[in-house]
């Protein structure tokens, strides 16, 4: 497993400028992924991001595979207009609820907020021995479950 | 929050012209609300789209409406109605239970004590219970008498209260199935209770304690209308009796097997003399699995209803692991798993009746309903000719069927997971902010139920928030499913398509008699989940000269069928389905599972029960990713005379289909392929593919190998991609599949001039076309192998 790159490091300011253009040159894109279009809003051609920056692929792989307590999340407040970032109660029943009052008015631009506030959140060693807790033995992971 | 103050349904999705179809409204705050008959054109607000388009519908119940508030009564249990029998002095009640939360978070929507076997309410009563700590209850009245002795979860425990009027004695058992080593030992609790039982006017309830009796207009979507109950169990529920008698620990065994009649010589119930006289109830759920009736074999023969349908057909704590279907030993698939978010039926009022005009084209439409302060649902339905009143040489087959598998659907908000398959954070529309909080409109059959065991129900009996426009997925980032159909909707209106719709039940129940007067039936983008008998109508057409259009990717996969326990309620109201030994799933059957409640037919991918999903079309299911979409390149294959009509107007090195509202190109999201070892017909023709183009976040089914192993996804693997497919069936007929789900969401783009909408064009130019298919190439006709082509057997019969 690798650690999640500390803060104010070169690697770590590296993946958040790959990660910033690749989210650029997605806007207009119907969907989404962490590769940077040629032409901007268009994918006939699509190189770098995930593909070519193997601590990225899995610092994100790494971010998505958390459960859901806590999970940062996007909720459209006006249909192709606005959007908020909130966070999954994990609780069924329990909504999200959002984490500020910031409204975006591009889908993809919210995707770069959430994977700073992800790098802040994560600690270096996620994942490894020294956060061993029972949840390791039910499954708590969250990655094949819905 | 956006919370959602109208929402709505209709008890049909298909109506013909001339009949009537109702509307169920809810409108929660507003005082009233504006309903208005609308043709759905495009459902996409996508700014690089043609927008939003609907198109108004002069109706008599075009008007406004006073809003009333509606409610779902969500949550599986049975019930018997009150009778002097159950009113008893002493008693006994006993049951088998594998609870799945046994303890909830204190903020989980439905905390607190679950009832078991009751027939109790404000404190007046008896019921056996799981209290809020997760402790076996017994209420006698206003008594609670606990074991203090925490229950496991997803674990089969008997359980059992005595309870003797004469002196008052209470004995409560709690036996686990299994005891682990370190397990503490759970003595039977005694107690003295010196009350007599108060009884009330209130049904017995299984799975569920009644919380009140009310006239309250929201009271009367409950079953028995007025009757509201609370404490809904989440878990499965074997064996349940009770007697009039504190019976013995011995006599409580013998009790488990419940009355047993049908023996010859005997002259009662069983299981013994003394006990047949005592038995109250005795509900054997392993008889009666494929209906919505708990059997009572007991002498008063109490049968009870269950309510919002709870899963049958699952194994009980007697199951041996040597019989997987329940058919074959029934007795040992006595368990019914209730859950406190199934919903077979919401029971509201109709607001709003139409009769739909005899002279009106069979479309698409929804009613939309609208208040002053902004709120807004769309309720969509068909209109569907009847059989012999066809109005098109042109049917599109709306895949509303695989609609109710995703039915309000909460994937992204459920799983933390989602992330991995989507490849980005989810976006959540305000349909899934309403649906996060009210659990009791149901999941979708991707989801698990809120005790998180899997959704295998799915009822159409409810608002469906996501059978809405203006709807994006969070699988997509764009339409999918409903809206992303209409993409095709507004392709047929634009190019000036005649057609009419069907559904998936129409062709479900009324077999080739749906198809056969259609020169062409097109699919719609997502055809997943079937019944058998629309597969077999759909080969008996191409087998007779009809040609299929399928316009998507991943159809024919999964084993469906409607519960017949509601066919009283129309067509197709309950669909079934088991995620069982392999192919794409979000939860996955147990071991004995896999066969359907309903018909008892063996669930899982039609490919598991011979029927290749790429017989149907030519073409099958073999990867998927959700990130975003390519595009085709046409194959050497497109120059065969036999096919290259298709491609009239597009040059060979054209790009097919660099654009899209949906990923942002024509190959994505599902992606079917030509497999001839999987029942491509050998003569099929892959005319283009999208190989080699896909991102990482595509992957191989995982039917397709055995091995975990690197190199599934679309950087290297070479069955991820999409084919383009053409075959010819017998007697002038053919299918062509253009193999992506993505692939209708580039129609529309540049107001349909396009490649991707000139190819479509041309084949639905040809199908549409009265009569056979021209003929291919006298050379075209020879034998053809699966797996060797150049097999020198063949060949030399060639």
């Amino acid at each position: 497993m690798i650690p999640i790159p500390k803060k104010g490091t070169p690697e770590r300011e590296a993946l958040i400028k790959e990660h910033k253009e690749c989210v650029d040159s997605m806007k207009g894109v119907a969907g989404f992924s962490v590769l940077k279009c040629e032409t901007p809003g268009d994918t006939t051609v699509v190189t770098g991001g995930v593909h070519e920056d193997p601590v990225l692929k899995r610092v994100l792989l790494r971010m998505r595979g958390e459960s859901t307590k806590g999970k940062l999340i996007v909720i459209c407040t006006k249909v192709d207009a606005e959007w908020r970032i909130g966070r999954l109660s994990g609780i069924r029943g329990v909504p999200p609820e959002f984490v500020n009052d910031k409204v975006y008015t591009d889908e993809q631009e919210i995707q770069h907020d959430i994977f700073l506030m992800r790098l802040d959140e994560l600690p270096e060693t996620a994942g490894m021995p020294e956060h061993f807790n029972e949840g390791w033995k039910r499954r708590d992971d969250n990655w094949p479950v819905t | 929050m956006c919370a959602m103050r109208l929402t709505g349904y209709a008890d049909k999705f298909g109506v013909h012209p001339g009949d009537k179809i109702k509307f169920y409204v809810n409108c929660d705050g507003p005082a009233e609300y504006a309903a208005e008959v609308v043709q759905m054109i495009n459902g996409d607000t996508n700014p690089r789209g043609p927008g939003f388009i609907e198109r108004p519908i002069a109706a008599d119940v075009n008007k406004t409406y006073a809003g009333r508030k509606q409610i779902i009564h969500g949550g599986s249990y049975g019930f018997v109605p009150d009778a002097k029998v159950f009113q008893v002095e002493s008693f006994t009640l006993q049951c088998w239970i594998w609870p799945t939360t046994p303890k909830t978070h204190p903020r989980y929507w439905k905390h607190g004590a679950q009832g078991l076997v009751t027939k109790w309410s404000k404190d007046k009563g008896y019921g056996l219970f799981i209290n809020e700590d997760g402790f076996v209850e017994l209420r006698i009245n206003e008594h609670k008498i606990t074991t203090g002795a925490p229950i496991r979860d997803h674990a089969w425990h008997f359980v059992a209260a005595t309870f003797d009027a004469a002196n008052g004695d209470v004995t409560l058992y709690h036996e686990p199935q299994v005891v682990y080593a370190l397990d503490p030992v759970i003595e039977p609790v005694k107690a003295t209770v010196a009350a007599k039982i108060e009884h009330s006017p209130i049904p017995v309830a299984i799975a569920a304690y009644v919380d009140t009796l009310s006239d309250d207009p929201l009271a009367q979507s409950s079953l028995p209308a007025g009757v509201v109950f609370a404490g809904k169990y989440n878990g499965k529920i074997d064996s349940p009796r009770i007697c009039k008698k504190a019976l013995s620990r011995f006599e409580i065994e013998q009790m488990k097997g419940g009355a047993q009649p049908g023996l010859t010589e005997r002259r009662n119930s069983g299981p013994t003399g003394a006990l047949s006289e005592v038995i109250v109830a005795a509900w054997d759920f392993w008889d009666g699995i494929n209906t919505i009736v708990a059997k009572d074999n007991g002498p008063y023969r109490f049968d009870a209803r269950l309510v919002n349908c709870p899963t049958r057909a699952l194994t009980g704590y007697n199951w041996a692991g040597q019989n997987f279907d329940w058919k074959h030993a029934p007795k040992e698939y006595g368990a019914i798993h209730f859950h406190d978010d199934d919903v077979d039926d919401a029971r509201w009022s109709a607001d709003i009746e139409w009769t739909v005009p005899t002279e009106i084209k069979s479309r698409f439409y929804a009613l939309k309903l609208t208040t002053t302060e902004g709120d807004e649902d769309y309720i969509p339905f068909w209109i569907v000719p009847k059989i012999g009143e066809e109005q098109s040489k042109i049917a599109v087959m709306v895949p509303t069927i695989s609609y109710m598998a995703y039915a309000n659907e909460h994937v992204a908000c459920n799983a933390g997971g989602a992330e991995l398959f989507i490849y980005r954070v989810p976006i959540m529309q305000h349909q899934n902010m309403f649906l996060a909080e009210h659990r009791e409109y149901g999941g979708s059959i991707y989801d698990t139920h809120t005790d998180g065991s899997g959704i295998c129900l799915s009822s159409r009996l409810r608002p469906i928030l996501s059978i809405r426009p203006k709807y994006d997925h969070f699988l997509a980032q764009a339409p999918w499913q409903y809206p992303a159909d209409l993409h095709l909707i507004y392709w047929l209106e634009t190019m000036g398509y005649e057609y009419d719709v069907i559904t998936d039940e129409d062709v479900t129940y009324d077999g080739i008699s749906r198809l056969e007067n259609y020169n062409v039936i097109i699919t719609g983008s997502h055809p997943e989940h079937n019944s058998g008998t629309q597969l077999d109508a759909l080969h008996n057409y191409t087998q007779r000269g009809g040609r299929l259009m399928y316009m998507g990717a991943d159809a024919w996969y999964w084993v469906h069928s409607f519960h017949p326990a509601y066919d009283g309620l129309g067509r197709g109201v309950v669909t079934e389905m088991r995620r069982c030994e392999s192919g794409i799933r979000t939860w996955r059957a147990d071991p004995g599972e896999y066969y359907h409640q309903g018909t008892g037919e063996l669930g899982g991918m039609w490919r598991y029960r011979g029927r290749y999903l790429h017989s149907v079309a030519g073409v099958g299911m073999s990867s998927e990713g959700f990130d975003i979409s390519s595009y085709f390149s046409r194959t050497s294959e497109s120059l065969d005379a036999r096919v290259s009509w298709a491609f009239e107007g597009i040059d060979y090195d054209e790009k097919l289909g660099n654009f899209g509202l949906v990923g942002g190109g024509a190959a994505g999201l599902e992606l079917d392929i030509v497999d001839t070892m999987l029942g491509s017909p050998p003569h099929t023709l892959a005319v283009a593919t999208s190989a080699g183009r896909h991102t990482e976040a595509y992957l191989l089914v995982m039917e397709d190998f055995g091995f975990n192993q690197q190199g599934l996804d679309g950087t290297t693997h070479p069955r991820v991609r999409g084919d383009i497919a053409y075959h010819e069936t017998p007697n002038g007929g053919a299918a062509f599949s253009f193999s992506s789900i993505a692939f209708c969401g580039s129609l529309p783009w540049n107001e349909c001039k396009n490649n991707i909408s000139t190819l479509v064009g041309n084949v639905l130019n040809r199908f549409m076309a009265d009569g056979p298919l021209p003929p291919p190439p006298a050379d075209a006709i020879k034998h053809r192998g699966r797996a060797d082509y150049e097999s020198p057997a063949l060949a030399s019969r060639a």
